[in-house]
């Protein structure tokens, strides 16, 4: 998975030196077949030219291009170093093959001399220091300066391909044009490269300031939520010994709304550890499978949320199958699932308003759903309701305080369970869940 | 006779919670709120068992004391009950029969805090020492 946030940065590296090696191979390739094309062309054109030198020199080009394919496929990119030798060398080679190639078709004759500038931005591309782009300039301008002065002295044969003589101005004005465009274009790459250099500073800057701020955000969210457990901790301790110790001194009323405040208290303590598991990025803890009667459990389940619901004048209603059949289950997994989702159905379904909960079997699955007469989630938000920290407009409307945890909590439980979950809602008509765990884990 | 169980722990009350519930099995309960205080307590008075928060003003300050104390004469065989919720809040359940090279205290006990465990955890302690 690639770093949202690199902590290193270099301008090239023997892998990328590597792509740039490849990317020239591909141009060569273009080269060659282009070359070979207007070779025929010109073969049909021009009289006088000498086709077997060209062709030679193609070939040349071709072969070569082989062979540094093929170096790249049997030697792996390893040091800095040799990377950038091997591109040097393939330019540098590049450019005596060119050399070549204009001096069998005219010369200064021919506009072609202008590819020259093209491997000078190829050269600002790809090396950080300007001194390789300087020194390919001027390498060229040497070979092209020296093949022009050589065919001017009758050292070299000069191809006169296009049967007008040159007059000594008219090569000098060509020449001196030349100068200025490859060196215009070298000083033009290298300045183009440098703040192209500084953008990509600053961003690797802005994100090490990022890479600290999420290192800071995390370090906070532990501190907060172990700042919010130790008095949960302190809460459920005090009410255990009440309840152990002190059972036989409550009335049944007493014992019973104590039972309820530690209910309460573990589920919240439940939601820190699911915060800081979430937090520390790490799978959510799992109990082992254990034997549940499902339609006991829920029962169990929905007479301790029941006082709580029917604090807000919201009554439950059970419609849960009478089977006996027990499902090998992670317990904690399923507590987890049924409670996030109850207790949410409560939360957003207004007064006066019902939660229905049923249960099915068939062959694949047993599952339950949990229908309620709240806000309901509209189509759109539908799509992101099991994203982490998603909260719905309506939903926040409703309930100001939440984490958006809840449900993408859920959502990861029931995967881990194997099972589906299956959302179906109209916004203000209310929403349903269907749980479904599979039957293998039945008993 | 009366076994005296000694508290540090920077929670008062959680520490009352404990004393409450060691009172009711009939153990003598004394407490301090750090290590430091706990320290000078421990000069004077010899408790049979101790008990240890993990957490106090630092991450690890009860695991300083333990080693201390292990490295002591006079402390180095009163047995030590860690409480903690380091464990779940971490992921990385403790376990003394384990790291006991490496944590030098005798069990430890999640948080919040199970009565029954408690004592358990107690008399268990007390019976090795």
């Amino acid at each position: 998975m690639p770093e949202i946030f690199p902590a290193t940065f270099s301008f090239y590296t023997p892998r990328s030196l590597r792509r740039k090696t490849l990317w020239l191979i591909n141009l060569r390739w273009i080269a060659t077949i282009g070359m070979t094309i207007l070779l025929i062309l010109a073969s049909k054109l021009i009289d006088g030219l000498p086709i077997t030198n060209l062709i030679i020199t193609v070939g040349i080009l071709g072969s070569i291009n082989l062979l540094y394919y093929l170096l790249t496929r049997f030697y792996a990119p390893n040091l800095l170093k040799s990377e950038l030798m091997f591109v040097r060398i393939q330019i540098y080679f590049d450019l005596v093959l060119l050399s070549l190639l204009i001096h069998f078709t005219g010369g200064i004759q021919n506009p072609f001399y202008l590819f020259y500038i093209f491997h000078v931005i190829i050269a600002c591309t790809i090396f950080e220091q300007k001194i390789d782009p300087y020194s390919i300039t001027i390498f060229s301008v040497i070979v092209f300066s020296g093949m022009v002065y050589a065919e001017s002295q009758l050292w070299l044969h000069h191809y006169d391909l296009f049967g007008s003589s040159i007059s000594q101005l008219s090569v000098l004005i060509s020449l001196g044009v030349f100068y200025i465009t490859m060196f215009a274009s070298a000083y033009l790459g290298v300045t183009l490269m440098k703040r192209h250099l500084k953008v990509k500073d600053i961003i690797h800057q802005k994100n090490l300031k990022l890479r600290e701020a999420a290192e800071v955000k995390t370090k906070f969210f532990r501190f907060v939520s172990h700042e919010l457990k130790s008095p949960i901790v302190a809460i459920q301790s005090a009410i255990n010994v009440v309840l152990d110790l002190m059972g036989e001194e409550l009335t049944p009323k007493t014992k019973d709304l104590l039972t309820r405040a530690k209910k309460r208290s573990v589920q919240m303590l439940n939601i820190l550890k699911d915060l800081l598991d979430i937090m520390y990025d790490r799978q959510l803890v799992t109990g082992s499978p254990e034997n549940v009667i499902p339609c006991d459990y829920l029962h169990e389940f929905i007479e301790n949320e029941r006082p709580h619901a029917e604090e807000k004048g919201i009554n439950i209603v059970e419609e849960i199958c009478a089977e006996r059949g027990g499902l090998l289950v992670d317990k904690f997994l399923l507590d987890k699932i049924f409670s996030n989702l109850l207790s949410n159905a409560v939360r957003y379904t207004p007064k006066n308003g019902t939660i229905t909960i049923s249960t099915s079997v068939d062959s694949e699955f047993w599952s339950f759903t949990i229908k309620d007469t709240g806000i309901g989630i509209s189509i759109v938000d539908q799509k992101h309701i099991f994203d982490e920290f998603y909260r719905t407009k309506n939903a926040k409307e409703h309930e100001a305080v939440g984490t958006g945890l809840g449900l993408s909590i859920v959502k990861n439980l029931v995967d881990k369970l194997n099972g589906e979950i299956v959302l179906r809602s109209e916004l203000k008509k209310g929403a349903s869940f269907t749980v479904k765990i599979p039957i293998t884990n039945k008993m | 006779m009366t076994k005296k169980i000694m508290i540090i722990d920077d929670d008062i009350d959680l520490v009352e919670v404990m004393r409450i519930t060691l009172e009711s099995a009939g153990f003598e309960v004394i407490d301090a709120q750090d290590s430091l205080k706990g320290l000078s307590i421990l000069k004077t008075e010899q408790p049979d068992l101790l008990i240890l928060d993990v957490m106090m003003n630092t991450q690890d300050e009860g695991f300083q004391l333990a080693y201390q104390l292990r490295a002591s004469e006079a402390t180095k065989d009163i047995p030590i009950l860690m409480i903690t919720a380091v464990g779940s809040q971490t992921g990385y359940a403790f376990d003394s029969s384990k790291d006991e090279s490496f944590l030098p205290v005798d069990e430890f006990i999640e948080k919040p805090v199970n009565p029954d465990a408690l004592i358990d955890a107690v008399k268990r302690n007390l019976t090795i020492a």
